[in-house]
């Protein structure tokens, strides 16, 4: 298992072209909608050439493979007085994810927990359980990269069932999990052992993403156990539009909202969707009590449930420091220096 | 069958309790289901009409009251809207039972006081009559049930039956402007109410459901008439999609309502944030 395996870039495109003619879902970063002014995301390809392992980081998290922005928890069908439920299928096609950054792939294995805390999600694990992700190490970093401050780096294996390290000629592939093996298997011969150890291209980016953003996340936690009407929140949370950009770019949120979506009088979906609890209708009551009833308290839950809630109840922090809810802000809220603001105040330093 | 997809249940019959707070009883089309299904009294579910959505209440009625639930609602939203259109003999969806329960085993043997507000009384309602279908188990039995006037007043036929009996103490008020010429109970508000009974803490435990202005005024009372806040009892009611907490909205600071409680100590309620 531990042995390390190379896999040259045409063997790379030989396991896609493999994969994809065994029928197998293959989901790299690529083109959204094959259109390169809509950026780089996650999606399906068909071959090698629409793969873009190069390229930044895709703009969506991975989380959509496994949880659908959208999708169906039944059918309904009114038959004179009588209702007849049609059940959506819980077993699903055989997903091979290639080229995850480190901080995607481990918001699957983050999330795992509530999903499986006591009521165990058959859509979600039934997903996972299709999906191999087959990660790989960044090669690149901006300045809204945190990873190494949540426990996490460009180089970690979390959530991987393969780790493929950017070597001259190709990837450096490291079999991480059982799932991961059963893919070698079947494919081994891509992948050679690898002969002697291979320099890197990821050198020097750790240190790097730590320059952006160096704090305790238990710091952190213990600051926010005890600063609950601090005034840091309002201050903060004055500029935010309440849009949700940001949970629907993480790759840790999993709120959802449960609706119908009827197709006629007699028949419909329901359905469940992403949802964000920055919205103001998210924690209204049919009463009109709100408890959430401003943009601080909703935005203080974000940060709460991430850094202090889902830690306790999890022993998981639920943020891989993926940067993106920094980059897609409208409004500038920027997590990297409330973060950096917060571990300083627990310090005893600074304002917060 | 996955974690989201509801039973089908049949409104067997309604009541109206108000002019917008209506009760459903309901019984599940499914016969295995119907024989298995068991619940606490507490617990809550999610109900829905199929093209409406789901929307999420207690049961109303006691587990000790086989083959059916109840659930009393008011027309706030699109799904109850949707609900109040329904007829007897339509068929609804309902998940549950959810969320954790009052702990009546260890109230027995001792008095419980029961105290409600509005449509408070529905949660109430459903300890009440699980306390009185196992009378001999408990010792006092004292409600006390207040509304803003005397058509909010819900389950009126069953507060008639228990004024009657004599091994229930009943008190009931209507705030000040909602009585109607013929009302002989007090012209208050509940909290007012209980500070003039002055119940007495000993071997009591308190359960008290209401809007969250009473239960602001009713708990700090009953903690200066002496009872432990590990005797009181309350019901939080946060907005929740899935029930089984998955979904993120019911939370107050790091506990889930929907899993956590709903049912929650008055010693628990103050190591919450102020969120529900």
């Amino acid at each position: 298992m531990n042995t390390k395996r190379m896999l040259s870039r045409a063997n790379l495109d030989a396991l896609i072209r493999d994969l994809v003619a065994a029928g197998t879902v293959v989901v790299a970063p690529t083109h959204s909608s094959g259109q390169e002014r809509t950026g780089v995301t996650y999606g399906q390809v068909q071959s090698p050439d629409e793969v873009l392992l190069d390229g930044p980081q895709p703009i969506r998290p991975l989380k959509g493979v496994v949880f659908p922005p959208t999708e169906a928890l039944f059918r309904w069908r009114q038959e004179k007085s009588a209702v007849k439920i049609e059940e959506v299928p819980t077993g699903f096609k055989e997903t091979v994810v290639i080229g995850a950054r480190p901080c995607d792939a481990a918001g699957l294995e983050v999330v795992d927990c509530v999903m499986g805390w006591d009521f165990r999600d058959e859509l979600w694990f039934g997903r996972r359980q299709a999906t191999t992700v087959l990660a790989m190490a960044c090669t690149t970093c901006d300045e809204s990269c945190f990873c190494t401050a949540v426990g996490l780096s460009p180089t970690s294996t979390r959530g991987a069932d393969w780790f493929l390290t950017p070597v001259d000629g190709g990837f450096e592939v490291d079999v991480v999990t059982p799932k991961g093996e059963a893919i070698l298997d079947r494919y081994k011969a891509r992948c050679p052992e690898a002969g002697g150890a291979a320099p890197s291209r990821t050198a020097g980016l750790e240190q790097q993403v730590r320059a952006n953003l160096d704090v305790r996340p238990d710091r952190i936690r213990g600051w926010l156990e005890t600063h609950f009407d601090d005034p840091l929140w309002k201050r903060v949370a004055l500029r935010c539009h309440g849009c949700g950009a940001c949970a629907f770019v993480c790759p840790s949120c999993h709120c959802f909202d449960i609706v119908d979506e009827p197709d006629g009088a007699a028949s419909g979906t329901r359905r469940r969707n992403w949802d964000s609890c920055q919205t103001a209708l998210f924690t209204l009551h049919g009463s009109g009590h709100n408890p959430r009833k401003d943009q601080t308290a909703r935005f203080r839950q974000r940060i709460m449930h991430k850094f202090s809630i889902y830690p306790a109840r999890f022993g998981e922090v639920l943020c891989t420091g993926c940067g993106r809810c920094v980059r897609v802000c409208a409004a500038g809220m920027d997590l990297v220096s409330i973060l950096a603001e917060i571990d300083r105040a627990a310090q005893g330093g600074g304002e917060a | 069958m996955n974690l989201y997809q509801p039973h089908l249940v049949r409104v067997e019959e309604m009541v109206d309790e108000t002019i917008d707070t209506r009760t459903f009883k309901l019984s599940f089309e499914d016969a295995a289901v119907a024989e298995r299904f068991d619940f606490k009294a507490g617990q809550f579910g999610e109900y829905s009409v199929f093209g409406a959505g789901e929307c999420t209440f207690c049961i109303a009625s006691p587990p000790t009251r086989k083959g059916y639930i109840e659930a009393s609602f008011k027309a706030v939203g699109k799904a109850t809207r949707a609900m109040r259109r329904l007829n007897v003999g339509d068929t609804m969806g309902f998940r549950g039972p959810y969320g954790n329960y009052f702990p009546l085993d260890q109230m027995m043997g001792k008095n419980i006081l029961f105290i409600a507000g509005g449509i408070g009384l529905a949660p109430v309602r459903c300890v009440i009559w699980n306390t009185l279908d196992l009378r001999d188990r408990f010792r006092d039995v004292t409600i006390v049930y207040g509304a803003r006037s005397v058509a909010d007043l819900v389950y009126k036929r069953e507060l008639e039956e228990w004024a009657g009996r004599s091994d229930v103490i009943l008190h009931q008020c209507v705030d000040p402007g909602g009585e109607t010429p013929d009302w002989k109970g007090d012209i208050c508000f509940v909290p007012t109410l209980v500070e003039k009974l002055a119940p007495s803490p000993h071997d009591t435990y308190a359960i008290v459901c209401g809007p969250p202005i009473m239960i602001t005024f009713t708990l700090p009372l009953l903690e200066k008439l002496g009872f432990a806040s590990d005797h009181v009892y309350t019901t939080l009611e946060n907005r929740m999609k899935c029930g089984l907490g998955k979904c993120g909205r019911c939370n107050v600071g790091s506990v889930y309502v929907c899993k956590d409680g709903p049912v929650f100590t008055a010693a628990q309620l103050k190591t919450l944030p102020p969120e529900y």
